[in-house]
């Protein structure tokens, strides 16, 4: 019994890293109709920035980070404005390998600029301290992961619910044309949802930086998340938050009692399930064809 | 009479053609010698990219003292991304439309696999595979010699130390999904069985994976006393972590590939220490053991000197220099040594022929010997068998707790 409820602790604790992936790829889908690849990069370029502005400029942790944030906003904005809006007729084939081809030069730049050593970033705390409640643990870096996860979410539900702004992003997702005929600027809410989006990976990236940095740091975490996405619901964000979360703790228990060979990718077999039985996620409310 | 004079004059120019180069060997001019080489300069094995980059310093710096017996080392290395793939595609890119004399290292043995049939059939020299791979010399092949040790032999050395020397009684091994992991594990498994132990757990690694939570959890139910690691340095750093974290702490033990302590001291935050690797070279005959070494300031004259003047005057600027960095001029010595003493008249034979008789060499690695080839005798083709212990410290250096062991070659595949 106690390693079954180690196995959902630890399963917990990763899914919020897949947590925070997944939100952002929700919030680009919800907004542009497209699954974005580009997610991970999005994280990942911003987090090598933060290294280089402590290791190189010699700013704090601290102001790395927000700075690293304000990098991921512009960021996410101008892969908006810059490549995704110019694309012509696109559908969406043409919108997923644009974010393939953007994910291969935002990966070739830091692969670039920064190597292939591996590091790791500087934190307040220890990646390896713990909390021990009798024989089950949880790391304080999987803590920290979790409360912030669980604290974006909630800035995100309040923002969505409760502000001018967020209110207009849910109705451009849900109207384009209704949401222009009413005065909203819908492409410029589309470009702001891409830099939020790639803030909110960009969290996910500066809590995995500390453990290990390296070019293909944001991979697993992407991929993960596309799988709780898609679980959840694309269209859904407490969908994904949840679908995420059931990744994380299936890939244990999996792990765990059947078999350690195949854990990696028994996320990728839950989506064929769940899309076999239910092709819209399990949190959406249904799928929708719009014309 | 024209047609004569035509045939006459394309005589000519054939013969005077090939007096120019002297000979036709491919990859070799009066001037110059070409050896390829591949590795991963992106993906995610891009750190042994290292390799390639330490080999053309080498051969740089053999250039800029002049080359050998007059001739320039052109060395023509790329990135196959650690895709067989792509290792394929380059190798006959290079190999028919450049013309390679011999190839030299190449990261990786699932790449390595995928263009060993093509050399070998082509008859071409391929000398000191990047990665300890029984595939290498099970057949023996006339045109392929390993430098690199078999992960056989650091298993051997590891249970053999965990066992007898410090008396751990129960011993579990994490090894990757792959030739690598599989031949560690395999070589635990025929220890322990000469022991009359038992695996106290095998747990494997995918590719890729980054959450190491549960194969933590799985050592730390095994009660294993010391844990043999045959997986990559990031997922060694992560579970050296995840294990501090729940309180685990066998003795860790690694192979050679997880032996640069100055970077696992780094990316673990210190935790390496204490952690025994096993390692095939940078050990000076000299040494003793409980001597401190530490790889930035070496102790072995020949790798200081290539600290200096080879990494010193020819790495790029940001190159780090490390273990990976070396052993890229490692595996390259006995191909540079064999064309030293093959001579001006240099062919594959005459290389081939310089190489079987080649007896202890010793550059940075361990002694490396090979012999005239038998087909049922791996060790003609096996160079280097021998590996010593080291123990990471806090600093990033290590502390030598054996001298050089030959190992012993464990028949694998039959």
């Amino acid at each position: 019994m106690i390693d079954f409820i180690q196995m959902v602790i630890s399963g917990i604790a990763v899914g919020s890293s897949y947590a925070l992936m997944a939100l952002g790829m929700v919030l680009i889908y919800k907004a542009s109709e497209v699954p974005n690849f580009v997610q991970g990069e999005m994280a990942l370029l911003p987090v090598f920035i933060a290294y280089m502005m402590i290791y190189s400029y010699g700013y704090s942790v601290f102001i790395a980070f927000f700075g690293a944030l304000f990098f991921a906003m512009i960021l996410g904005c101008f892969l908006e404005f810059a490549v995704v809006r110019r694309a012509k007729n696109p559908n969406i084939l043409g919108l997923i390998i644009v974010t393939i081809g953007l994910e291969m030069i935002l990966l070739g730049l830091v692969s670039w600029k920064f190597g292939a050593d591996q590091r790791i970033m500087p934190f307040p705390i220890s990646s390896y301290s713990s909390v021990m409640i009798g024989d089950l643990y949880i790391s304080t870096m999987d803590l920290v992961t979790l409360f912030v996860a669980l604290a974006i979410m909630i800035v995100l539900f309040l923002f969505f619910r409760f502000s001018k702004f967020g209110v207009a992003m849910k109705a451009t997702q849900q109207n384009p044309t209704a949401a222009r005929l009413m005065g909203i600027r819908t492409n410029r809410v589309k470009m702001v949802t891409w830099g939020i989006s790639a803030t909110v990976g960009t969290v996910s990236g500066l809590l995995l930086a500390p453990v290990i940095m390296e070019p293909y740091m944001m991979w697993n975490p992407m991929l993960k998340g596309f799988a709780g996405a898609v679980v959840g619901g694309m269209t859904s964000l407490p969908g994904a938050v949840f679908g995420a979360y059931i990744v994380g703790v299936v890939e244990h228990l999996f792990g765990g009692y059947v078999s350690m060979d195949f854990k990696a990718v028994v996320a990728f077999a839950v989506i064929v399930i769940v899309l076999c039985v239910k092709p819209s996620g399990l949190f959406a409310r249904h799928y929708v064809k719009k014309v | 009479m024209k047609k004569t004079l035509f045939a006459v004059l394309f005589g000519a120019l054939v013969v005077f053609g090939m007096l120019s180069t002297g000979y036709c060997e491919i990859g070799v001019t009066d001037t110059e010698i070409h050896i390829g080489q591949w590795s991963p300069q992106s993906g995610p094995a891009a750190a042994w990219g290292a390799v390639a980059r330490g080999t053309d310093a080498y051969f740089k710096w053999i250039n800029a003292n002049g080359g050998i017996h007059g001739r320039k080392l052109v060395h023509h290395y790329f990135d196959d991304g650690y895709n067989p793939a792509r290792t394929i595609a380059g190798v006959k890119q290079l190999q028919e439309q450049r013309g390679m004399f011999a190839w030299v290292g190449g990261v990786g043995t699932a790449p390595g696999l995928a263009v060993k049939e093509y050399l070998m059939q082509k008859k071409i020299p391929w000398i000191g595979p990047a990665a300890g791979s029984w595939h290498w010399v099970t057949p023996p092949q006339k045109y392929l010699f390993n430098v690199y040790p078999l992960y056989l032999g650091d298993a051997q050395l590891l249970v053999e130390h965990a066992a007898k020397k410090m008396g751990k009684k129960s011993i579990a091994v994490v090894y990757q999904e792959d030739d690598y992991g599989e031949q560690g594990l395999a070589g635990t498994k025929h220890m322990l069985e000469k022991y009359n132990m038992e695996l106290a757990a095998a747990v494997p690694v995918a590719m890729g994976d980054s959450d190491m939570r549960p194969h933590a959890m799985r050592l730390s139910r095994s009660n294993a006393d010391a844990v043999l690691l045959f997986i990559s340095p990031v997922a060694a750093s992560r579970i050296i972590g995840i294990g501090k974290a729940m309180n685990y702490a066998p003795q860790w033990m690694s192979s050679s590939t997880c032996g640069d302590c100055p970077l696992m001291i780094d990316i673990t935050q210190g935790l390496y220490e204490g952690v025994i690797t096993s390692s095939f070279g940078m050990l000076e005959t000299g040494e003793k053991v409980g001597d401190l070494q530490h790889i930035n300031d070496p102790k072995h004259k020949l790798v200081a000197e290539y600290k200096k003047d080879v990494y010193g005057k020819f790495a790029a600027r940001d190159e780090r220099w490390g273990y990976t960095f070396v052993v890229g001029i490692g595996l390259a010595e006995p191909l540079v040594e064999a064309i030293k003493r093959a001579g001006r008249d240099l062919t594959r034979e005459r290389l081939v022929e310089e190489l079987e008789k080649m007896e202890n060499f010793r550059g940075v690695l361990g002694r490396i010997t090979y012999g005239p080839l038998d087909p049922n005798n791996p060790l003609t083709r096996i160079g280097q068998q021998e590996l010593f212990l080291h123990q990471c410290t806090a600093d990033g250096g290590s502390r030598i707790l054996t001298n050089w062991i030959e190992t012993e070659y464990i028949p694998m595949g039959h």
